[in-house]
Order: C-alpha cells, then structure tokens, then sequence
C-alpha cells in the first residue's frame, strides 16, 4: 500500500473530509414539498447510478484493449471495473427501491427504467461469472459480454424518455432546485472520489495476482531445473 | 346428440362471457373509502438504511480488496524470498 502514490492519499484525505461535510449539506438542503424528506435518497442514488455507467464504459473499454490488442492492462482494468460495476449496482438497486416505497408505495415496478438497469446489473454479474468460470476462453467470453453491457447503458438512460414509466425523467439533475444543487454536485464529487480510490487499489489487486502468478512460474521452472 | 352437446357448449360460453364482462365492469368501478388508517412510512428510517447500505456496501468491498492485496503481497514476497534463497 506504500507505493499507491501521493496523488492517492491526497484522494483518501479529501474522501475522509467529504465523508464529514457531504452528510452535512444534505441535511441541509431544502425538503422537496411533494416527496418530502426521502427525496434526499436521490444526492447518493443518481451518483451511484452514474457509477454504474461509468464502470461499465470502463469495463467495455478495456474489453476492447483485451479483445482486439491482447492487452493484459486492459483486461486488469476492465475486471475491476466490472466489479465497482456490481458494486454500485447493489447501491442502486437496494436505495431505489427505498426511495420508491415511499414516494410511489411500491418496493419495484417493472418499468422500463428499472427493468433495464436490472439487465445490466445482470450482464455485469454474468462478465464476473464468465471471467471465473468460463474456462479458457473466459476473459474473452466475459470481454464480449462487457461490451454488450455498455451498449444497455443509453438504453438505461434514454428509457425514461421513451418510454412512459414511473421513474423521473432525464430532466431531474438540469432542472434541479438551484438550493440543492451544491449538495446534489459534492455528493457526485465524493462518490466519484471514491469510485476512483476503489479502482486504483483493485487494478492494483489484479497487477500483484499476475505478478504472483509470474513468481509461481519462475519457481516452477526452478523446481524442474534443479531435479534434472 | 351432436345438436345437445353444441347447445350445452353454447351455454357454458355465454355464462363464462356474462361472468368475465360483468366483473370486469366492477373492476372499472372505483369507491371512495372514508376513514381508513393512513399508511405512515417512515421517511427518516428510509433514507438511514439506503445511505447505510451503500456505506457498507462500499466498506465491505474495501476489506475484501485490502484484505486480498495484503494475502498477495505476503505471497509475492514469500516467494520472492524462497527464489533468492535458492539463487
């Protein structure tokens, strides 16, 4: 963990104090008048939805430095990506449904916002499965199922638009109370903070496996040098 | 026969019709209900359990993380002895 760099730590320290100042804004904020006091699920369920794509982009990124130039830093990074992916999936998935028992009386529809956001939770879990137990061809399996899954994203976002549900729109953050706003924004700044510390330490995670599995090599072939 | 059986399944076809349209003609209708127990959900409990889940979420999955790159790093250096040792 020593050699995680400056910029790293500089990061957990701004997270830390985030973690004191962020809450405190919230609580802050103005009470929606129709929602009431639960609408302040949404200053942590929109960046962690957001999260979401991202680790998905990065994911499908990698997936294509894996699939079409071989390359091994690319299959790290889009691993952990993956797995911050289900991560803030979890986060999504279980504070909107909080959010919606309240402010619609149900715990889940299946409309098409929610119904496309559970699929891709879906495919993100489906790229880990491949990955651990698809075999040989595992990573490769898992890197066209990675990409399949950045293609849901637009679907997930634009779905609210096209189709009617009961989520709000994509309108929401641009139309925002400009009384909420800088909570909405340091809540983002701190969740994003966090998706970046997160990635940093399980790339990092990946690179000392292959690292390890490099060493294992070496031993074995000092192993065989010796008895012959 | 034949003409017996068709008139019983005719019969049988129009109760189920008459059945089915007149229920759903109740299922349009809708009743004002007075004085029924407001659900109160707690809204404060809502928003302390989904930012608790998220926190523990993402604290669990640093434990996980720091946890297998401590038993790696132990590893790699193990064996890194183990192959000085033997030149």
């Amino acid at each position: 963990m020593r050699s995680l760099g400056t910029g790293f730590w500089i990061a957990l320290a701004l997270a830390a104090a985030g973690f004191l100042i962020v809450p405190t804004m919230i609580l802050n904020a103005p009470i929606e008048p129709v929602m009431g006091f639960v609408q302040k699920i949404f200053y942590f369920h929109v960046p962690c939805a957001i999260m979401l794509f991202l680790s998905t982009f990065v994911c499908a990124g990698g997936s294509i430095a894996f699939l079409f130039k071989g390359s091994e830093r690319g299959d790290r990074l889009a691993h952990a990506a993956g797995e911050l992916g289900v991560l803030f999936g979890i986060c999504v998935l279980t504070s909107g449904p909080l959010w919606g028992r309240k402010a619609w009386g149900v715990w889940w529809q299946w409309d098409a916002r929610l119904t496309t956001s559970f699929l891709l939770f879906l495919m993100l879990i489906a790229y880990l499965v491949a990955r651990r137990y698809g075999g040989p061809a595992g990573r490769k399996l898992a890197a066209a199922l990675g990409l399949f899954a950045a293609i849901n994203v637009p679907l997930v976002y634009k779905s609210v638009d096209i189709w009617r549900t009961v989520h709000p729109q994509t309108t929401v953050v641009p139309k925002l109370d400009p009384r909420m706003r800088p909570a909405f924004w340091s809540a983002f700044l701190l969740i994003t903070l966090v998706w970046a510390l997160l990635l940093t330490i399980r790339v990092r995670l990946e690179r000392a496996r292959a690292e390890l599995a490099t060493l294992r090599l070496d031993a074995e072939e000092l192993e065989e040098v010796r008895a012959s | 026969m034949k003409t017996a059986w068709n008139v019983i399944r005719g019969a049988a076809l129009a109760v189920v019709v008459l059945v089915a349209s007149s229920g759903a003609a109740l299922a349009q209708e809708f009743e004002k209900i007075e004085n029924i127990p407001k659900q109160d959900i707690p809204a404060g409990r809502f928003v302390g359990i989904a930012y608790g889940i998220i926190w523990l979420a993402v604290l669990t999955y640093v434990l996980f993380v720091a946890g297998g790159l401590k038993r790696v790093n132990q590893e790699i250096a193990d064996l890194k002895r183990r192959l000085g040792s033997r030149g």
